[in-house]
C-alpha cells in the first residue's frame, strides 16, 4: 500500500505541530481523572464489592477512561478526511499512483498512534495524582499488552466506521451530528463509568453487548488483579476475541468502501 | 495513426447520470513535446476530457491511450507517467512547501537522492527556494500557484496537465506563470495539455489548439491556421467624401463591403497582405482621398465566435462556489 507512509507522517506532523491539540491532549487526561475521581468517589462507600475489588475509584475507572479516550479520538478520525476534501488536498492524493485505501488507512494509523500517546499520558497522570491508580496485585508485561490491545481494538472498530462514513460525506457538520448522536449512548450504555450493580437492569443487559464495555472490563480486570486466574483469562479471551473479530470485519469493510467509493 | 502521438483518444465518451452527454466520441491526438490547448465554453467538455485522461473518472464508452497505457485498464501506469496541476489548490497549508513536494515524491516512489535534487531544481526554477521551509499557509497567492505547478513535476512526468492554471490570478501573476510554464516546457522536455478560459493564455502558450463544444471537437490547428481558416481579413477605409465612399464600396477585390459609419467602409478580403497593394492602386486610379486605413487580422476571439457562436468572455466559470473559494484563498 504505497502512500501509507507519507500520508501517515503528514497526519502526525499536522497533529504534533498544532500547539493547541498538543496542550489539550496533555491536560484532558487530568480533567477526566480529577473530575470523575471526585464526582463518583462516593460509589466506593456502597461497598468495595461494587468496585470489583479495586482499592479506589480511580483504579476502578481507569479502564473506562482509557476506553473513552480511544473511543472519542476514533469518532473524530474521519473529520480530517472531510477537510482534506474541502480544502482540495484530497484531489492531489487521488491523482497520485497510490492505493485509494491508503488515504483512509493513514487516518486510522495516525489516530491509533495518537491514542497510544494519550494512553501513556493518562496512566502517568493516574499514578501521579493523590489517591490515584494503585496496582495492588502487580502489573505484568502481559497485562500491559492486553491493556493496549483492548484500547486499540475498540478504537479501530470506531475509526473504521467513522472514516468509512467520511469517505462519502462532504460536510463536516454531518459527521459532527452523527458523533453527537452516538457518543453518549455508547458511553452510558456501557460498563465504562459505572459498575453493573448500580445500573438499571435493562441498561446493564444492553451494556453487555457494547464493545465499549468489553474493552473497559478487560482493562479493569488486568489493572485490578495483576496476575490473572483461569476464569479471568477466559473472560478476557472472550472480550478480546469479540473486539478483534468486530475490528477485523469493519476494517475490511472500510478497505472496500475506500477503494471503491472515495472521490472528491 | 500518428506514430508520435503520446495521447490518443478513441471515441472517448462520458455520459453523466445516464443523460448528460459531456463528451461525445472524442477523437484527438496529441504529439510528444507539444503544448496543446483545449479551448471551449463552459460545459464544453474540457475538464471532463482532462479528468478522463488523468483517470480521475472513467469513461462511459471508448478509451484513450496515454503514454502507451490504456486509461481504463492501466490507470495506475497512466498516473505514474503524468503530472497534474488541477484547477483547485491541492497543497497542504499545514506543511512547508518543501514538505509538500517531498510527500508527493514519495507517492511516486522517487528515490530519495533523486527527489532531493529535483525538488531543489524545481524550487529554484519558480523562485521558491528562499521560502521552501515556510508553511504554505503563509504563502501569497502567486507563490502558492507556483508551488502547485511544480508539485505536478517532482516525479519527472512525460506529460503535464494544466487545468485552468491561472484562474483567479491577477494579470501580473498570470504573465509570470506563463513565463514559468514556457521555461518548464523548454527545460524539462514535457508534453503539456492546457485548458483555459483565457484566449490570450492559450494563444500565448499553445502550439496547437482544439476548440471543443458540446463534447465534440470543432476545429484543430495552430493559432495561425485557425485564424486563416476564417477566410478573410477586414480592411476599414475612411474616405474624405461620400462620393469617394460610394466608389470604394464597389471595389472589385472585396468579398463583402459594408458601410461602417459615416464615409467609412468595411471591406472583407481574402488576404489583406495581398489585397492591400491592389487597393492602393484602385484608390490612385480613381483619384480617391483616404483619411484613414486600418487592417484587422482575425483574433482567436473571432475564431472562437465563428465555431461556437459564443463570445468566450461571456462565460462564467462552471463552479462559482469553488472558484470563489479559490480566489479567497489566493488573495490571502
Amino acid at each position: 500500500m504505497s502512500g501509507l507512509g507519507p500520508l501517515t507522517s503528514r497526519e502526525l506532523k499536522k497533529w504534533y505541530r498544532n500547539p493547541v491539540s498538543l496542550l489539550t491532549g496533555l491536560i484532558q487526561p487530568f480533567f477526566w481523572l480529577a473530575l470523575f475521581g471526585s464526582a463518583f468517589s462516593k460509589i466506593a462507600a456502597f461497598g468495595p464489592q461494587l468496585l470489583d475489588g479495586a482499592p479506589n475509584y480511580i483504579t476502578y475507572i481507569l479502564g473506562g477512561v482509557l476506553t473513552i479516550i480511544g473511543l472519542f479520538t476514533a469518532l473524530f478520525s474521519g473529520v480530517n478526511l472531510i477537510f482534506d476534501r474541502r480544502l482540495g488536498v484530497l484531489g492531489r492524493f487521488l491523482i497520485a499512483p497510490i492505493r485509494r485505501s491508503s488515504i483512509v488507512f493513514s487516518k486510522i494509523f495516525a489516530s491509533s498512534a495518537r491514542i497510544l500517546v494519550q494512553v501513556g499520558i493518562l496512566i502517568l497522570a493516574a499514578l501521579l495524582i493523590p489517591d490515584g491508580l494503585e496496582f495492588k496485585h502487580g502489573f505484568t508485561v502481559l497485562d500491559g499488552l492486553i491493556l493496549i490491545a483492548a484500547v486499540l481494538l475498540v478504537a479501530l472498530i470506531f475509526t473504521s466506521i467513522f472514516t468509512a462514513i467520511a469517505v462519502r460525506v462532504t460536510r463536516p457538520d454531518t459527521i459532527f451530528g452523527i458523533i453527537n448522536l452516538v457518543n453518549l449512548p455508547l458511553l452510558f450504555v456501557s460498563y465504562a463509568m459505572f459498575p453493573p450493580g448500580l445500573m438499571a437492569g435493562w441498561l446493564s443487559n444492553a451494556a453487555k453487548y457494547n464493545p465499549v464495555s468489553w474493552s473497559a472490563e478487560t482493562i479493569r480486570t488486568v489493572v485490578i488483579n495483576g496476575t490473572l486466574s483461569a476464569s479471568q483469562m477466559h473472560s478476557i479471551g472472550i472480550w478480546l476475541s469479540g473486539l478483534a473479530i468486530l475490528a477485523a470485519a469493519l476494517l475490511l469493510m472500510t478497505y472496500y468502501v475506500s477503494e471503491k467509493e472515495i472521490r472528491e | 495513426m500518428n506514430m508520435a502521438a503520446i495521447i490518443q483518444t478513441k471515441n472517448l465518451t462520458k455520459i453523466y447520470g445516464g443523460k448528460v452527454k459531456a463528451l461525445d466520441n472524442l477523437n484527438i491526438e496529441i504529439e510528444e513535446g507539444e503544448v496543446y490547448g483545449l479551448l471551449g465554453p463552459n460545459g464544453a467538455g474540457k475538464t471532463t476530457t482532462i479528468n478522463l485522461l488523468v483517470t480521475r473518472i472513467s469513461p462511459t464508452s471508448g478509451t484513450a491511450i496515454v503514454n502507451g497505457y490504456d486509461i481504463v485498464k492501466q490507470s495506475l501506469e497512466v498516473r505514474k507517467s503524468i503530472g497534474v496541476v488541477p484547477q483547485d489548490l491541492t497543497t497542504d497549508e499545514d506543511l512547508s512547501g518543501y514538505e509538500n513536494l517531498k510527500m508527493v515524491s514519495r507517492f511516486y516512489d522517487v528515490p530519495n537522492a533523486e527527489a532531493e535534487e529535483r525538488i531543489h531544481k524545481l524550487l529554484r526554477m519558480v523562485n521558491l527556494e528562499d521560502v521552501k521551509n515556510r508553511l504554505v499557509r503563509q504563502y501569497s497567492g502567486g507563490m502558492r500557484k507556483r508551488l502547485e505547478l511544480i508539485a505536478g513535476l517532482v516525479h519527472d512526468p512525460k506529460i503535464l496537465f494544466l487545468d485552468e492554471p491561472t484562474l483567479g490570478l491577477d494579470v501580473t501573476t498570470r504573465t509570470q506563470m506563463w513565463k514559468y510554464v514556457r521555461e518548464i516546457q523548454e527545460k524539462l522536455d514535457v508534453t503539456i495539455i492546457l485548458t483555459s478560459h483565457y484566449l490570450e493564455e492559450v494563444d500565448a502558450l499553445a502550439n496547437r489548439i482544439s476548440i471543443i463544444d458540446h463534447g465534440k471537437v470543432l476545429a484543430t490547428g495552430t493559432s495561425d491556421e485557425l485564424k486563416s481558416n476564417l477566410k478573410g481579413d477586414i480592411i476599414i477605409v475612411a474616405m474624405k467624401t461620400d462620393e469617394d465612399a460610394a466608389t470604394i464600396m464597389k471595389y472589385p477585390g472585396a468579398i463583402e463591403a459594408k458601410e461602417n459609419g459615416p464615409k467609412t467602409v468595411r471591406l472583407k478580403v481574402q488576404n489583406s497582405d495581398e489585397e492591400l497593394p491592389k487597393l492602393i492602386r484602385f484608390v490612385s486610379d480613381n483619384s480617391l482621398s483616404v483619411t484613414r486605413l486600418t487592417v484587422q487580422k482575425p483574433s482567436l476571439d473571432d475564431v472562437f465566435l465563428e465555431y461556437t457562436g459564443k463570445e468566450i468572455r461571456e462565460e462564467e466559470p462552471a463552479d462559482m462556489r469553488q472558484t470563489m473559494m479559490n480566489m479567497r484563498r489566493l488573495r490571502r
